[in-house]
């Protein structure tokens, strides 16, 4: 509350002490792992460090022992896109839906709401054993993707109504009233200025299906996903290797991070700076 | 006045827009639940489900000891995590937006609180592993600054281990909320109240407080319903020393008493949709929201 | 193109869930006119401008533009074009790309829209700015650039929906200038929505003032002010006292009312009421005198001062008469300063008896003056 007072006093020491040391407990395990995957070929789980190498990673990727990771990481990967394809589109038109009233939105809305609130693993149950009721098989594209699904989308729907909430409807009445088809208005006017948060939607859709655990279990079928293999592995790999898959997979997901930081930075930028001619 | 509706879109519009939501949400979500609940009638002898519709599941499940004192462990993780995750949330949120001046900072400052949700839970989980074992960072710091002789055993597989871990994982799920209601204050109530003679405690107290009421009701949902609906945590970060409701239930689907299972989990849904609602009865999220 | 311009509203009703926000309107706006509509917040003002443009359908009744059903034409097809109260500039688009966008939909090449941009820039004196993007730009230039997207397309009838209210007063004034001198270049027909009454009479050429959905009167500006239909046109658009009486009797023309605390009022041009009729009629604030005492019984009110504010060329005097609403003159500030009044002090004020209007509408809503 230092706002109006030109000195900072003591509490905002304090306040910022505090929020050092949670930005610590926040980042320093994962730091610490990420030092640790590079241990050298006789390291263990903790420190010292025995040597640096990048032997865990090269065991990994070679050796038969953690099962079939590489695949797991495709389908991962495919899966993660998937999502993020299908909720970025699913989302957006529900987005544009609920701007309006309908029949059914309250109970959809209260349907969604469940999806994030009851355990995943429960929902992973159910969608497995309606399957089987079903006499259908459980397919990593088919089951695991409605799980991941019924995960990504009611967050990618909360994304939107914030989103939305910064959209004022009168750009699209306005392009209407210069003569625009309802195509040519979402092409060249709502896709466009919801593009930024379109992409929050899309980094959602993605990360939280490639991390995703409890909805995945049941659900997966005969074969696996990354995280179920590396939540298999918490149990029986007692190796760096472990630390070292950690390191990859969090490195991917920061990876997907900075894109779509960078993404939506280079979009506003554009829009707050002059420009020469707009490409079509 | 400015009607909302427009003259050229037709009213069947938003039926289009949001069947694929709708369709996707009753295949997976809708239909799912109305099979746990149907299953939690059935019957099983661990190989086989036979459908005969009775409540011997529920009366099993509800007269079994063990219940209630998953229920009430489970019951203890969440509000021990609710607890810690409030302060810490509130404490981070309070300075962001009170303290920290510079928009462009309070921006970088808040993302850097939110990274972590865009990662994977379990290397978060793993990674205290080498803090906290026998041999890890902490024991040996500990013992290295003559505080201890010994290593202690409790820092891993444990109960602490666990809440800690539950911890580390959801405190942004309150920063998140709470960040978003206080930067809704308008600063000249602070003013104006000190204008009036309150203390920082005071208008701590009396203005923002109150005004984060939302965004902790909102953040304690989250919390509660992330902590009582996690097994992995619970299985990994106590060494298999203790158990939940949905990891016990996990054992059970594990054992394929799937019947079981159900009951247990339809149970817990109850249970938490009570909690749910009971904040909701609290602060009116949905009008508050939309402020 | 006065003809072609021409907008006919027969018989319009609109419904929001049961509720009429426009009932029964029937107006015709001359082609090339500048008609303002004006009303409190609520009164059905944008959403008959909404209907011309036809982002609403009126629930019943017919819209003509030049002589032409448009009722159920699409919007952008119609010869209207809108310019919004929030201006509605697309955030993600130069303002060349702003102004071209209805060319762009309409299927014209790139060069050739920039172009017609271009040449609309200039026209409104921000060429300069093309390669802008909206926020970079001052509230009075996104207006201009609000305009110059709604005429690109050479729109038969433009309309615009409180368009100068997001303007400081400054601005607004100038804007008020610009806008009126544009109308008269291109010939075409304004319509304007406004809640600010010196706007209205100060741009346009008919004047349409609304309340409850429903229009009160639709004239010309001066006959607006002058000849108010009801006590509420009286009241909304400021300058006049209402008061009210019974009539004695009615002889040459001229009924004579008597108000409840006995006064007598000459009403002229009122030989359709009758002896026992209650009337209302009204009175211009700024043809009223002061007078310590009382010259003539009749068209006089009695009141105590209860407030003076000095307003520069004129200083308002308000009365308490005893009636519901205060009495309020307009002196002249030299008449006022050649005889100073005090809070408190009991005074006559009084008119020539040709001054009194007899207001036929029945509306007697308080309205909402902005003085």
């Amino acid at each position: 509350m230092a706002h109006n007072n030109g000195a900072r006093g003591p509490a905002f020491y304090f306040l910022a002490a505090f929020f050092a040391l949670f930005v610590a407990f926040l980042y320093g395990p994962m730091l610490i792992i990420f030092v640790l995957s590079f241990q050298g070929p006789t390291g263990g789980l903790t420190f010292p460090m025995r040597g640096i190498s990048t032997h865990w990673f090269a065991d990994l990727l070679s050796s038969s022992r953690y099962g079939d990771l590489g695949g797991a990481f495709q389908r991962s990967i495919m899966l993660g896109f998937l999502s993020m394809s299908i909720t970025a589109v699913v989302c957006l038109f529900a987005g544009l839906a609920f701007r309006r009233k309908f029949w059914g939105a309250g109970p959809l809305f209260y349907l969604s709401i469940i999806s994030l609130v009851i355990p995943g693993i429960l929902l992973g149950l159910g969608i497995s054993q309606l399957f089987q009721l079903l006499g259908l098989h459980l397919h990593w594209w088919l089951s695991a993707l409605g799980a991941h699904l019924s995960w990504t989308l009611p967050f990618g729907l909360l994304i939107m109504f914030a989103v939305l909430n910064r959209f004022d409807p009168s750009w699209e009445e306005a392009a209407r009233d210069a003569g625009a088809t309802p195509r040519q208005i979402l092409a060249y006017v709502t896709i466009p200025i919801l593009f930024p948060g379109l992409i929050a939607v899309a980094l959602f859709g993605f990360t939280l299906s490639y991390d995703e655990l409890p909805r995945s279990l049941l659900t997966v079928g005969g074969l696996n996903t990354l995280p179920i293999e590396i939540s298999n592995m918490t149990t029986n790999v007692t190796t760096p290797a472990l630390y070292a898959i950690g390191t990859m997979t969090s490195a991917l997901s920061f990876l997907a991070i900075t894109t779509a930081f960078i993404a939506i930075a280079v979009i506003q930028k554009r829009r707050a700076r002059a420009h020469g001619d707009q490409a079509e | 006045m400015s009607g909302s509706s427009s003259g050229s879109s037709s009213s069947a519009t938003p039926y289009l827009q949001v069947a694929p939501l709708a369709l996707i949400m009753i295949a997976m979500v809708g239909i799912p639940l109305a099979t746990v609940v149907l299953l939690s009638f059935w019957e099983s002898d661990g190989i086989l489900i036979y459908p005969t519709y009775n409540l011997q599941n529920y009366i099993d499940v509800l007269t079994s000891p063990v219940t209630l004192s998953l229920f009430l462990k489970t019951l203890k993780f969440a509000s021990i995590t609710l607890i810690f995750t409030a302060v810490i949330g509130f404490t981070c949120s309070y300075f962001l937006v009170f303290h920290v001046r510079n928009l462009r900072w309070q921006i970088a400052l808040f993302l850097l609180c939110t990274i972590p949700f865009w990662t994977s839970n379990i290397i978060r989980m793993v990674s205290w592993i080498p803090f906290l074992g026998r041999e890890g960072l902490f024991n040996t710091l500990l013992i290295e600054a003559g505080i201890i002789s010994q290593p202690l055993d409790v820092l891993l597989f444990s109960d602490f281990s666990v809440i800690l871990t539950y911890i580390h994982l959801y405190t942004l799920f309150m920063i998140v909320p709470i960040f978003n209601s206080m930067a809704k204050i308008n600063p000249n109530l602070i003013e104006a109240a000190r204008d009036a003679g309150a203390s920082s405690f005071q208008i701590l107290r009396y203005i923002i407080i109150p005004l984060s009421k939302t965004g902790l009701a909102l953040g304690t949902i989250f919390v509660v319903t992330l902590v009582m609906g996690d097994f992995f945590a619970v299985r990994v970060m106590s060494g298999g020393q203790s158990a939940s409701v949905v990891s016990a239930m996990k054992n059970e689907i594990d054992q394929l008493y799937y019947p079981q299972a159900s009951a247990m989990a339809v149970l817990l849904v109850i249970v938490v949709l009570i909690m749910v609602s009971a904040v909701l009865r609290i602060v009116d999220i949905r009008s508050e929201l939309a402020r | 193109m006065s003809d072609q311009s021409r907008i006919d509203i027969q018989n319009v009703t609109k419904t929001f869930g049961g509720i009429n926000a426009v009932s029964e309107v029937d107006l015709s706006i001359e082609g090339g006119a500048y008609c303002c509509m004006i009303g409190p917040s609520g009164c059905g003002k944008t959403t008959l401008l909404r209907m011309i443009a036809g982002h609403e359908t009126p629930t019943s009744g017919t819209i003509s533009i030049g002589g032409q059903d448009v009722t159920s034409l699409k919007t952008g097809s119609r010869g209207t074009a809108l310019m919004f109260q929030n201006y509605a500039l697309f955030p993600h688009l130069t303002i060349t790309d702003n102004v071209a966008f209805s060319l762009k939909v309409r299927g014209q090449s790139a060069d050739a829209r920039r172009e017609a941009a271009r040449e609309m820039l200039d026209r409104v004196q921000l060429l300069h700015l093309a390669n802008r993007v909206p926020s970079e730009l001052s509230g009075g230039q996104q207006q201009r650039v609000a305009l110059a997207r709604a005429l690109i397309t050479n729109p038969k009838v433009l309309l615009l929906d409180e368009p100068l209210s997001a303007l400081d007063e400054f601005l607004r004034l100038r804007m008020r200038v610009e806008l009126k001198r544009l109308q008269s270049d291109l010939g075409i027909t304004f319509v304007h929505v406004t809640h600010t009454q010196p706007e209205a009479i100060a741009l346009a050429d008919q004047v349409v003032v609304m309340d409850h959905g429903v229009i009160e009167q639709a004239a010309s500006p001066r006959e607006i002010y002058n000849k108010p239909h009801s006590p509420y046109v009286a009241r909304f658009m400021g300058g006049q006292n209402v008061l009210g009486g019974t009539v004695e009797r009615v002889s040459d023309n001229t009924a004579i009312a008597l108000s409840p605390d006995g006064t007598r009022y000459d009403l002229p041009d009122a030989n359709d009421v009758k002896p026992g009729d209650k009337v209302r009629f009204s009175v211009r604030r700024d043809r009223i005198s002061l007078a310590d005492k009382a010259q003539d019984a009749s068209n006089s009110a009695f009141g105590q001062v209860t407030n003076i504010e000095y307003q520069g060329t004129f200083v308002k005097v308000s009365l308490d008469t005893g009636q519901r609403e205060e009495f309020i003159a307009y002196v002249d500030d030299e008449e006022y300063f050649a005889a100073p009044k005090e809070v408190g002090q009991k005074v006559y004020a009084t008119w020539k008896p040709h001054l009194n209007h007899l207001l036929r509408g029945t509306n007697d809503s308080a309205g909402m003056p902005h003085e």
